[in-house]
């Protein structure tokens, strides 16, 4: 037990922090929780949680996989109008459309893999952005309004007092946490799982991943399943959140968004695609406070540095650079202790 | 026997696009016929033209460029802009070519400079305060209302545009600023130690002259383009266009691609940011709305003998449409379908007749074979980059006066361009070819459809449905050619 705390401790101080956030900020300020501070930091963290858990299920792809998914608003789409169409015109209960939702996604990104996977790896991301363009063109079609309202989205979503977020903050919040932790710990259970192995295989070499005898395209089908679930389940989320779904869940920016994610966090890192929503979050809206609508463009010339020059994100830099730091010093260490005053390096 | 074999998968192909078109127009009229498939083919001209660049790139240095969309709508906007308002570029042209020139500084400064890691951050942090500094209050909004308003009128100079002294300052500032991110950026490969230094000087001083005579010229330049008539004033526009394109090109894989040769993802990642990039610029500047652009007078006449009869009597009529089969026809489509044929042939002599033509052949086959026989590949990269893009930004222009120029066709058309890529094969000119026509016939069929209706057998009253729905149909085209042939049809085999 204490070995696990040990080896986990920013994790647990992390998850400790968010916890006691509400009401530490709630102490500070004297606002009771839902006014004021409180209620609006619980509200930018819920959203930082819902696109920590979109990030995860693209980096499942990108990170873990070495898949780039151009689409995958896609499914962060589907699961927001499955769930609001169903509920709203359907009468269904939340649960019936969740498991819905999940039925859905899955299929969707099973045909996807299917059909772009055999090839080359940018058809995925031709094929993906392609059918992530086609559903927004269709969400924003006339045709379909009565059921997804075109342009303007479709509102009002019915649910339960117990789960209205306007009414509830607080335990949204907590909602909205228990989600994106359990997510954490299931994508972290697939990583480590025997087939995660062979994900990491076929990311960093899928022709010996196939000589050694795999059938790569399994398990690149079934990477792109349990990613497209949980991308669309982060969808769910964000429509209970909004109690909406926009033609802006479906559209490039929100697959854009996953992907600053995880590069500002760290590709390939677990933890690292959610701390990258978190920054991002944070800091579109300061940059949205200071600058306006300019931000966007500044957002994106950040990203293209970024991508030149810091690919690995916080955490893949931070770790190289750990490691690195602890090289020297166990080395520095070891030459004072043997007495030879010789660097090494 | 052979050739059958060789051309199994084209000729199937073409069978069943043979029976589909039957099948397809059997029910109706000749003239309604003949004018969908018109209308398809000068879609598939306009898909051609940002295909082509997609797949030439893709086939020669396995980049898969996503903002070859945005390419396209920044040569539309450059033309409409020159072509309606070029007091914009005038003054906007010179802050660039100042940025540029200093940038181009690079192999200069890497021989002198070798700043520590912090210096290289300060300098970074420098550069961005000068630019900064150096466009703060630049009147961009008021520089494009001058066009929106008086669209081909000649406007007065003294409003709007700052003066030559200010501008003078803003060009030094964003000089020094290129200098320093290049200084920041320098690095010392072998590569760039080899340049000699009077080339570089030579680009430098080349690009200065450049922003200060395109600066000095302003008011002239400005007067002899909107004097000039309509038609010869387009021609120039698709120059202009072309021209924006290919240097945007030639500049992204100088820049920003070439670096990442050695990390294939990234360079897709850079490209998907970029058209986000682009996307947002032209939000900034030309603003969210749209705007068509005027159709030049050749195309353009209305009289009482119009429209013309047949194509001989437009040469001497430019009426603004053709009867086709006893249905007029808008004539500015013909000279888009007249365009993109020029392109198909102009990029098969390229490929087949000429000796670049067979090092971009041989550098698809194999580019590391093709370097060890002493070419230089990076300089055909460039160069293909830049003829893809520049084709992009000529398609862009093209397509400006039939539908308008708008933030959202860049990825309209890159959307249209995958598909035909996909379907044609990457890295094939000649399915790049087919793909257009396909995905331009199925496009035009699936408008005129449903603006018709659909009444299947079964069904009391038609259905009809918005264009929305014959835009996202052709996606199904690639779904089912993806699952017959994954590699597209005249694509290798992996």
């Amino acid at each position: 037990m204490n070995q696990f705390i040990r080896n986990n401790l920013g994790y647990l101080l992390l998850l400790a922090a968010l916890v006691i956030l509400p009401y530490a900020l709630a102490l500070i300020t004297g606002d009771p929780l839902n006014k004021g501070l409180p209620l609006f930091v619980q509200g930018l963290m819920i959203q930082v949680f819902i696109l920590a858990v979109f990030a995860l299920s693209y980096d499942i792809l990108m990170g873990h996989t070495g898949i780039l998914s151009f689409g995958h608003a896609l499914f962060f789409g589907t699961g927001a109008y499955t769930l609001g169409i169903l509920v709203k015109y359907g009468q269904w209960s939340i649960p019936a459309a969740i498991v819905a939702v999940v039925i859905i996604a899955a299929l969707e990104s099973f045909v996807i893999g299917v059909l772009s996977l055999r090839v080359h790896g940018v058809y995925f991301a031709m094929v993906t952005l392609a059918f992530a363009t086609v559903a927004f063109i269709l969400v924003e079609a006339t045709d379909f309004k009565k059921w997804t309202g075109a342009e303007d989205g479709l509102h009002g979503i019915p649910v339960p007092d117990a789960l209205n977020p306007a009414l509830h903050r607080t335990e949204f919040y907590f909602l909205a946490l228990a989600f994106a932790v359990m997510v954490y710990l299931l994508v972290k259970l697939f990583v480590d799982s025997p087939s995660g192995r062979v994900w990491a295989a076929i990311r960093e070499n899928e022709a010996r991943a196939t000589s050694i005898g795999y059938n790569t395209l399994v398990f690149k089908v079934q990477a792109t399943i349990i990613s497209g679930i949980i991308g669309a389940l982060a969808g769910v989320l964000n429509a209970l959140w909004n109690l909406s779904a926009t033609p802006q869940t479906m559209g490039v920016d929100t697959t854009i968004n996953a992907l600053l994610m995880c590069i500002i966090g760290g590709s390939g890192t677990i933890i690292g695609p959610m701390l990258g929503a978190g920054v991002l979050q944070l800091l579109g809206y300061l940059l949205n406070l200071w600058l306006g609508s300019v931000w966007q463009l500044v957002f994106g010339l950040i990203y293209i540095l970024l991508v030149l020059f810091v690919p690995y994100g916080i955490i893949g830099t931070w770790r190289a650079k750990n490691f690195e730091w602890r090289a020297m010093w166990r080395d520095r260490l070891q030459r004072v202790a043997t007495g030879t005053g010789k660097s090494s390096g | 026997m052979t050739w059958l074999n060789k051309n199994r998968n084209p000729l199937i192909t073409a069978l069943i696009i043979l029976i589909a078109l039957v099948l397809a127009f059997s029910g109706k009229s000749p003239q309604t016929t003949s004018s969908i498939i018109l209308s398809g083919v000068t879609l598939a001209a306009l898909y051609f033209l940002v295909a082509s660049g997609v797949s030439l790139i893709f086939g020669l240095m396995d980049v898969l460029n996503f903002a070859h969309g945005s390419l396209f709508m920044f040569g539309a906007y450059a033309g409409w802009t020159f072509y309606t308002n070029p007091r914009l570029l005038f003054n906007t042209a010179p802050i660039l070519l100042a940025v540029l020139a200093g940038l181009a500084l690079s192999p200069i400064l890497a021989r002198f400079v070798a700043l520590p890691r912090w210096a290289r951050w300060l300098a970074v942090l420098f550069g961005i305060a000068m630019a900064i500094f150096a466009l703060r209050d630049f009147p961009i909004d008021k520089l494009v209302a001058m066009g929106m308003s008086m669209t081909g009128k000649i406007i007065p100079t003294a409003e709007a545009q700052e003066p030559i002294a200010t501008m003078l300052l803003r060009i030094g500032g964003m000089f020094i600023a290129g200098a320093v991110a290049s200084a920041a950026t320098a690095t010392r490969s072998a590569e760039r130690l080899e340049a000699p230094m009077s080339r570089t000087l030579g680009i430098v001083g080349g690009l200065v002259a450049l922003a200060l005579i395109t600066l000095f010229v302003r008011d002239l330049g400005e007067q002899a383009i909107l004097g000039t008539e309509s038609n010869w004033r387009f021609l120039l526009a698709l120059g202009v266009g072309a021209g924006t394109g290919a240097a945007l090109g030639a500049l992204m894989e100088w820049g920003l691609i070439r670096p990442l040769y050695a990390r294939p993802i990234y360079q897709i990642l850079l490209t998907l940011g970029l058209t986000f990039v682009f996307d947002q610029v032209v939000r900034f500047v030309w603003g969210p709305a749209g705007a068509f652009m005027e159709i030049p007078q050749w195309f353009n006449t209305s009289s009482q003998d119009c429209p013309s009869d047949n194509l001989l009597l437009w040469f001497s009529q430019h009426c603004d449409s053709i009867f086709v089969m006893g249905r007029p026809f808008p004539s500015y489509r013909l000279f888009i379908i007249l365009v993109g044929a020029i392109m198909v042939l102009g990029i098969a002599l390229l490929l087949q007749r000429t000796r670049f033509g067979m090092i971009i052949r041989a550098g698809v086959q194999d580019s590391e074979m093709v370097e060890a026989l002493g070419i230089n590949v990076r300089r055909v990269f460039t160069l293909v980059f830049a003829i893809g893009a520049g084709l992009a930004g000529l398609g862009g222009v093209v397509a400006a006066p039939f539908l308008g120029v708008y933030p959202g066709m860049a990825m309209e058309f890159l959307l249209q361009a995958f598909i035909v890529v996909v379907i044609g094969g990457l890295g094939s000119i000649p399915g790049a070819v087919v793909g257009a026509l396909l995905v331009g016939l199925a496009r035009a069929y699936g408008d005129h459809i449903v603006l018709a209706g659909i009444q299947l057998p079964w069904m009391t009253d038609a259905i009809s449905g918005s264009p929305a729905i014959a835009r996202a149909s052709t996606v199904l085209i690639m779904a089912i050619v993806l699952f017959l042939k994954p590699t597209g049809i005249f694509g290798k085999k992996e």
